[in-house]
């Protein structure tokens, strides 16, 4: 590998770490930054890069863990960082690392514009979630085909998966608010991705199900349990026979063929998606069923991935995982009760 | 050894990269530290001026008064020597 694009993996990496660190330690992720300038071989400006990153990283998920949603934009930006390090020394086209990276921006562009979805107003949620399904069972009945799966829209001569898109976000909202609407809403996408069919998003909205019903039961819970059982049945049985694409699926082994640094930046990347989930699920128990829902669908999504010819979800190529991810935030809890309380502390110290 | 190579430069600053190689440790746990020690007082970290013009500037770091107290205070640990001859393994 030249030593230019070790310098450039350095770079990348110091951007990354400049990303994650909270405000007040900026400087030093510049420093960083200046240091790297001055080391004269390449692969010693990626170590040294690679070394600051893991000694800091750490201190930097710690600050930001009091707010799960600054935390989950930290989460998406390293997956997608490391994602495109993975392209990159892949050799992937470089269309492809600009599309993920754009892929974030929309996606929390979305949010930024959107802000977040007042779970204190459940039939609005279900409305969203009711918007969301039928979007799903239009793909199935009007989307792009191949090889007998019917996934995708074109929208502006992009390819895009809305199940990837809006599913996560659904089950996510669907865990604050079990309303009757919503309730129809999943069940209508249950049905849409046996459609489809869909095993891999199929057997997302299975686990997400499977986390609120163990942890909130509930019998519209239940039974809409019960109808996506059914449908994740009939993905089984339906012949799904679609050829591996290329730096999208099966990457989690094949990234280590490539090279141990790239089966690693994907194996990490991966890890990362989990973060919000776990430091959620232990910092703020009040929405602890939330975070196990976010956790558990995106733990399905890297699972699917890992068995079969299904997208990698943030790491490998493809836009419509990264704005489904990002999105997510729509449905997560503004602020961890740790947070809440230290406004509530700094409030009464003023 | 951080300590120690800091109270050697005897006031003058020093910069990441040489500090790493000079205490023979790795950046990832170098950083961690001196953000540490300056949030503690030990340390003053600050942008210097280029050497060459052109260059942007440097984040330098020395010791403070306490920190100096500090690093005299606590001399470097002499390292174990780990593939040591031991006569008992030998028996």
């Amino acid at each position: 590998m030249s030593g230019k694009l070790l310098r450039g993996f350095a770079v990348l990496a110091c951007r990354a770490l400049l990303a994650a660190l909270p405000a007040q330690q900026q400087s030093w992720g510049l420093a960083i930054r200046r240091e790297i300038a001055d080391i004269p071989d390449g692969g010693d400006a990626l170590l040294f890069a690679l070394s600051s990153a893991w000694g800091l990283v750490p201190g930097a998920i710690a600050a930001h863990a009091r707010c799960p949603r600054r935390l989950m934009i930290l989460c998406a930006f390293a997956a997608v960082t490391l994602g495109i390090v993975y392209m990159m020394i892949a050799g992937a086209p470089d269309s492809y690392l600009f599309k993920n990276a754009g892929a974030l921006a929309i996606g929390l562009a979305i949010v930024l514009f959107i802000g977040r979805l007042d779970i204190d107003h459940p039939q609005r949620v279900g409305m969203i979630i009711m918007g969301a399904a039928i979007a799903l069972l239009a793909t199935a009945l009007l989307g792009q085909a191949a090889e007998g799966a019917v996934r995708w829209v074109s929208l502006v001569g992009v390819a895009l998966q809305p199940s990837l898109i809006f599913l996560p976000v659904m089950m996510v909202a669907y865990s604050r608010t079990q309303a009757p609407l919503a309730t129809a809403g999943v069940m209508i996408a249950a049905i849409a991705l046996a459609l489809q069919p869909d095993r891999a998003m199929a057997g997302m909205l299975v686990v997400g199900l499977t986390v609120i019903a163990a942890l909130r039961p509930d019998r519209h819970v239940i039974a809409v349990l019960a109808v996506g059982l059914a449908g994740f049945a009939v993905t089984l049985v339906r012949p799904d026979s679609l050829p591996t694409a290329p730096f999208v699926d099966q990457i989690l082994y094949s990234s280590f063929g490539v090279h141990p640094v790239a089966g690693m930046a994907v194996l990490c990347g991966l890890a990362f998606l989990l973060v919000p989930a776990i430091i959620g699920w232990v910092r703020d128990t009040a929405n602890a069923v939330t975070y196990a829902t976010f956790g558990g669908v995106w733990f399905a999504a890297v699972v699917a991935a890992a068995v079969g010819n299904y997208p990698t979800p943030i790491v490998g190529y493809g836009a419509s995982a990264i704005i489904g991810y990002a999105i997510c935030l729509l449905a997560l809890p503004k602020s961890s009760k740790a947070e809440r309380r230290d406004r509530y502390l700094m409030a009464g110290a003023a | 050894m951080v300590l120690s190579v800091l109270l050697n430069a005897r006031g003058a600053w020093s910069y990441g990269y040489e500090l790493a190689r000079l205490a023979d440790v790795k950046s990832g746990t170098l950083y961690p530290l001196l953000i540490r020690l300056a949030s503690q007082g030990y340390l003053e970290a600050e942008w210097q001026p280029p050497s060459d013009s052109g260059r942007p500037p440097r984040h330098g770091y020395r010791l403070t008064a306490i920190g100096v107290r500090l690093a005299q205070t606590n001399p470097p640990v002499k390292r174990a020597v780990t593939n040591s001859y031991r006569p008992e393994a030998a028996i």
